[in-house]
């Protein structure tokens, strides 16, 4: 087996016989192996959480970056190599930008997570203007939050280029154990408060570390607020909220 | 001797425009006159076009930049469609003509545009702009040949400039349909009689909001429904020929 596979697992623009894209498959791998990242949608606002693994004592926790705003309606939460998520943050920002100028209304939740995923599929080949080629596909996987007129929305993304819109999703690491705890948790009636605290409690479950206000990025996206990412003193409120 | 060469790429040709904003409807209305200098092209070649199910565009000035305009306009539209699953909303088809003709900043489309239709909110709007794309909602717009004659007239019937409400009473800030309709007919039939460049033929569009009845339109014969939304957003077109001389 690992045989055929070494045949054709070099080049990202080539299917093996079994109709498989090696590399695209190994950078969804590349997500398990990246920091749990938890995403709810309720009808009030979407909640999106992540663990940051904290390497060394030593590591300002605060410059550990895994939840970025897209635009005032618009958040973004990744797991794997969270430096190529900066690409598809920034494609995503200019879309928004783009939009909003051009047609004088927020884009939908559905067609930003659209355009990155056109983005994702563009490995193998030169991207406009630049010479430069990306010579692989994205090791990263996103969960895009909104809200637009179709209401608040959850959109998860991988290196396929593929999207799907879920009402509670978890990826990264500890995402086996966190998705069926959302599948057994997760309501449509929920509340932000209950969905920040099933978001936390998920976390929790899946982290070795003990869960406090420094290891984890608690955000969400609101009709009244739009994007925000809770600072550590309110997130240590919910966090006790939680716990209680 | 020296000798001079001029590339002149546009020409001007005639007609007139017009758009008033209802409440919960707008009218957008064109004389189907294409003339240059002294001479008639044709008789019938329209000046105002559906886009959406609730929008309306009126094109006015240089026939050929017009066509290509309402071209690349409907392409935009199709393309959104497609892009994001929706129509697009009037505001953002007011926006996007803006940068369509800001695009050309320093070739303009020699043109004038008067956009009609229904908002998001279910109010009746009229959006106008100049060559290079500045735009301003505003509840009543005249352009074209016989702006000069047109515009005064709206001034004064719509927003009543010079015009003392009795005492202990307040102008209307919205017309009724039939009565909008009726301004419209004179509107140009009265700039037919005073300018040769506007005649032949009258294409009214009706753009009415979701639940509001087609009553002012009973009283005016001919009137044509051309497009519903499932969700009742409706637009006729009313044809009236104007005097041919």
């Amino acid at each position: 087996m690992f045989l055929t596979r070494s045949e054709y697992d070099r080049g990202v623009n080539t299917f093996s016989p079994e109709g498989r894209l090696f590399q695209v498959e190994y950078a969804i791998e590349a997500i398990k192996l990246g920091s749990t990242t938890v995403g709810v949608r309720t009808r009030d606002g979407v909640v999106l959480g992540v663990e940051k693994r904290t390497q060394s004592p030593l590591l300002e926790s605060s410059s550990v970056e895994k939840i970025m705003e897209i635009d005032r309606h618009l958040g973004c939460a990744m797991s794997g190599l969270t430096a190529d998520a900066r690409t598809m943050i920034d494609h995503a920002r200019v879309t928004s930008q783009n939009h909003a100028f051009t047609y004088d209304e927020k884009i939908k939740v559905e067609s930003v997570t659209q355009s990155v995923c056109d983005l994702a599929l563009r490995f193998g080949e030169s991207v406009e203007d630049e010479g430069a080629m990306m010579s692989r596909p994205f090791g990263v996987a996103l969960l895009i939050a909104g809200i637009d007129e179709l209401g608040p929305q959850l959109f998860h993304t991988d290196p396929s280029g593929t999207f799907m819109r879920y009402e509670a999703k978890a990826i990264g690491s500890g995402s086996e154990a966190a998705q069926s705890e959302l599948q057994d948790k997760y309501h449509s009636q929920m509340t932000l408060e209950e969905a920040q605290n099933l978001t936390l409690r998920v976390l929790k479950q899946v982290m070795e570390e003990k869960l406090d206000q420094h290891n984890v990025e608690l955000a969400q996206v609101t009709v009244d607020k739009g994007f925000e990412i809770l600072d550590e003193e309110s997130l240590k409120a919910v966090i006790d909220r939680m716990q209680s | 001797m020296p000798q001079q060469r001029q590339f002149n790429p546009y020409s001007e040709n005639g007609g007139t425009i017009l758009a008033i904003a209802g409440a919960d409807f707008a009218v957008v209305a064109g004389d189907t006159r294409q003339s240059e200098g002294y001479s008639i092209q044709t008789r019938y070649a329209p000046k105002v076009f559906r886009l959406t199910d609730k929008a309306v565009l009126a094109v006015n000035g240089f026939a050929a930049d017009g066509n290509i305009l309402v071209k690349t306009v409907k392409q935009r539209l199709e393309w959104y469609r497609h892009a994001h699953a929706k129509d697009m909303p009037l505001r953002a088809i007011a926006r996007l003509i803006q940068t369509i003709l800001y695009a050309k900043r320093f070739f303009p489309y020699y043109v004038y545009n008067i956009l009609g239709g229904i908002e998001e909110d279910g109010t009746g709007a009229v959006y106008s702009f100049d060559p290079v794309g500045s735009y301003e909602r505003e509840a009543c717009r005249a352009a074209g040949a016989a702006q000069a004659l047109v515009q005064p007239f709206l001034d004064n019937q719509i927003y009543f400039k010079n015009q003392k409400p009795k005492p202990g009473q307040s102008h209307p800030t919205h017309l009724p349909l039939d009565h909008v309709l009726s301004l419209v007919i004179d509107s140009f039939t009265s700039a037919t009689e005073r300018h040769i460049e506007v005649g032949d033929g009258l294409e009214i569009y009706v753009v009415l909001a979701r639940g509001h009845s087609a009553q002012g339109l009973s009283n005016i014969p001919g009137a044509q429904e051309i497009s519903q939304t499932d969700e009742g957003e409706r637009v006729f077109v009313v044809r009236r020929d104007l005097k041919k001389d």
